[in-house]
């Protein structure tokens, strides 16, 4: 099961998923981290954490392990 | 809670989620006189206005911190949802006006779905058509409308076209209110679950697909194949950030040169503060110091004279001198912000902030700590994570505000050496960085017993949305600033004026006209005699016998030890009071006068000189940590809850500057500095 932590730059994928055993779920959704949509790994900073993507025609900067509950198609 | 709205004046609240052009908005509506309000209870901070009088309508207008869903996930979001079910001062809104970002409708709707669920009026204004338009799309929004069943307009914030559309809308929506009771919003939080959150997008989705419409174009014969073109567009209509902002960040947000341009901007942002600041500084010195002096020779030498001239005017003056640079700071941080660095600059710092048990949150109230701890610890109430704003919290008072520029600007100009200007930079900037890297240890000692001190855990998360670069907004910029520089004046001075009068009379009475022999004496040596005897023989003097066995650690002496006590209620006093203590009224500049009285000054105690090389540095470590104003101590109480927080933060800092003074004043005199 690959999530969007594992994504390269540049790489696109269609979320199916997000997992709801990471606190932070709800945020994700009402931030538009929804099943169906397309997100692009854009930039990941200086440490490799936050990353930021593109989805729903902006820019969101999460981290890491909050990426990791973003699961993929 | 039932009222008649005809009998009051009605009140529009504006929710938007950030980035939706909430602000411009508000700008637009509102008139000059808008305040600044806290939420009775917090410190979260609110603008309230009347509408301006050209929009003709009677309703107070109440703009609140962004938002992105009802259901909050920070301190600042919740004050923000309570006050829209029903603040304490106003009630509810009777009517919301919403803010959604066209080219981010899918997302921003979101927001106004809950609201209307919720039940209340809401008028939706969406911003930003422009954007869609270059992609070739627009929102139908008569459809809209109708789908939502709430107004919506459309308004452009550059140019502020659609405002009468929306003044409209909002007269009839009050109109309509005068014959309906109020009513009991619907409280939604609770019944947010995954499954809710999830199918309110899905419709959401839908209604956007329904709504976003290709713009029409005038050529019919084109039609056809346009929309051909245009097919796989709409399927997805604005999945696509903006190209110039995905270029930007390639260099801004560049592994390598990302950290390179970080520490650029905010090495430019410190150094222009002093750069730009110094002609304006050297004007309200030079004012000042001129008003004392022919304030002085107009009334003689009288005790009024001298409350004029040394108790009031150079102390007000001693510390508007800096005003300059508070204004400038304000100013580049507003920029930084509006440009849209700010949340790169905090996603960047995220991860090494989160070894020390900080948020890249954290970064925005540090950065406003270098302007003013006040409004820092306010601006902490962004992050989520209860622990991290905490510590946010804690460590904020080691940012070098910018209430101890006057003093380092002073200590520093007594360090240099007049043939090389140049290591005053080069001192400033060691203060700066001596301050940030204390504070990232005092962070991460206290992460290490964090349980202990600061007892609270919860889930630790950073998402924060990068917003499109744009051209910042000078005007609201600029307004903002002045604002916020208006608000510290307002804080700070009645403290300042009132301590500027203290001390004069400790340093003045009782012995107000003292009998000297002034046998073969000019008429300069006896004014000069006068004030010393009278010094000598004051209450401060009294005061000072007191402070002295703690001040003599320190080679110091009660005269300083009275300007650090004053300083305890606003930095800045510090300068006033050694300026009224040293009785510095001369034509010339008041700094360089005091550098001068400074430079003869003795230790009265031990008779060596007072300033020199190693107390000088000492009381520069001294300002570096000691927590010396009561505002924020009073908001650190407030932002924290308790007084835990407060208290320890005035014990640790305060004990560590006075300790640390200590060990670098006797230390740098081992050594053979003097």
């Amino acid at each position: 099961m690959k999530t969007a932590a594992e994504l390269k730059h540049g790489e696109k994928a269609r979320i199916s998923d997000i997992n709801s055993d990471n606190p932070s779920y709800k945020r994700l959704i009402e931030i538009g981290f929804t099943p169906g949509q397309e997100i692009e790994l854009v930039n990941t900073s200086v440490f490799n954490d936050p990353m930021a993507f593109s989805i729903r025609g902006t820019l969101i900067a999460i981290r890491r392990n909050e990426a990791d509950c973003i699961i993929l198609s | 809670m039932t009222f008649d709205v005809a009998k009051r004046i009605p009140l529009i609240t504006l929710v938007g989620p950030p980035n939706s052009g909430k602000t411009t908005l508000f700008n637009y509506l509102s008139g000059k006189n808008f305040k600044t309000v806290n939420y009775p209870g917090s410190t979260v901070e609110y603008y309230t206005c009347k509408m301006q009088d050209k929009f003709n309508i009677e309703a107070n207008l109440l703009d609140s911190p962004g938002i992105i869903s009802l259901n909050p996930n920070s301190p600042d979001e919740e004050v923000t949802v309570n006050s829209l079910y029903n603040h304490p001062e106003y009630g509810t809104p009777d009517l919301i006006i919403v803010t959604a970002d066209a080219s981010q409708l899918s997302r921003h709707l979101l927001l106004t779905k809950q609201l209307l669920t919720a039940g209340f009026k809401v008028i939706l204004v969406l911003t930003m058509k422009d954007l869609l338009e270059k992609k070739g799309l627009t929102v139908n929004i008569e459809k809209l409308s109708r789908i939502l069943r709430c107004d919506v307009v459309f308004v452009n914030g550059r140019t502020g076209s659609g405002l009468n559309d929306l003044i409209i809308k909002a007269e009839k929506n009050i109109k309509e209110l005068s014959h309906e009771k109020s009513f009991i919003p619907y409280f939604i939080p609770e019944q947010l679950s995954k499954e809710n959150l999830l199918s309110l997008y899905s419709e959401i989705e839908n209604l956007t697909r329904a709504v976003i419409e290709p713009i029409e174009p005038p050529d019919i014969e084109k039609i056809n194949k346009k929309i051909k073109v245009l097919n796989p567009v709409l399927q997805e209509p604005t999945l696509q950030p903006d190209l110039f902002t995905l270029k930007l960040d390639r260099f801004l947000l560049h592994k390598k040169y990302g950290l390179i341009f970080f520490f650029l901007i905010m090495t430019t942002m410190f150094t222009s503060i002093f750069w730009i600041a110094a002609p304006f500084m050297n004007l309200v010195d030079d004012l000042f110091s001129l008003l004392a002096s022919s304030s002085s020779e107009l009334l003689g030498n009288t005790w009024y004279s001298h409350l004029l001239s040394e108790g009031l005017i150079s102390g007000i003056g001693s510390v508007l001198v800096f005003l300059p640079q508070i204004i400038i700071l304000f100013l580049i941080l507003g920029l930084l912000e509006d440009t849209g660095y700010l949340a790169r600059g905090a996603m960047m710092i995220d991860k090494p902030l989160s070894k020390i048990g900080l948020n890249g949150k954290s970064f925005v109230p540090m950065l406003s700590g270098f302007a003013c701890a006040i409004p820092a610890m306010l601006a902490a109430r962004t992050i989520s994570n209860r622990r991290e704003r905490l510590l946010t919290i804690f460590i904020i008072p080691l940012m070098s505000c910018s209430a101890r520029l006057p003093v380092y600007a002073l200590l520093v100009a007594f360090l240099t050496p007049s043939d090389k200007p140049w290591l005053g930079g080069v001192l400033l900037a060691s203060i700066y960085l001596f301050g940030i890297g204390s504070s990232v240890i005092v962070a991460s000692i206290i992460n290490k017993f964090s349980h202990k001190l600061i007892k609270a855990n919860d889930n630790s998360s950073f998402i924060l949305e990068l917003p499109a670069y744009r051209v910042p907004k000078l005007k609201i910029v600029l307004k903002n600033s002045y604002v916020n520089a208006l608000h510290y004046i307002k804080r700070a001075g009645p403290i300042i004026l009132f301590l500027s009068l203290i001390i004069w009379f400790l340093t003045y009475m009782p012995n107000h006209t003292p009998q000297i022999d002034t046998t073969g004496l000019s008429h300069d040596e006896i004014i000069h005699a006068e004030k010393s005897e009278r010094l000598a023989t004051s209450y401060a003097a009294h005061l000072g016998k007191f402070i002295q066995p703690v001040m003599t650690p320190l080679g110091m002496d009660w005269r300083i030890g009275v300007s650090l006590i004053a300083a305890f209620a606003a930095r800045e006093v510090f300068v006033s009071s050694l300026a009224l203590i040293f009785r510095v009224t001369d034509d010339e500049n008041i700094q360089s006068s005091l550098l001068t009285a400074m430079q003869n000054a003795t230790n009265q105690h031990t008779g060596e000189p007072l300033f020199t090389t190693a107390t000088v540095i000492g009381l520069i470590v001294f300002f570096i940590f000691a927590l010396q104003c009561i505002s924020t101590i009073a908001v650190s109480r407030k932002e924290t809850g308790s007084w835990r927080i407060p208290v320890l933060q005035l014990i640790i800092f305060t004990s560590t500057a006075y300790l640390f003074t200590l060990i670098v004043v006797n230390g740098l005199r081992l050594v053979g500095v003097n």
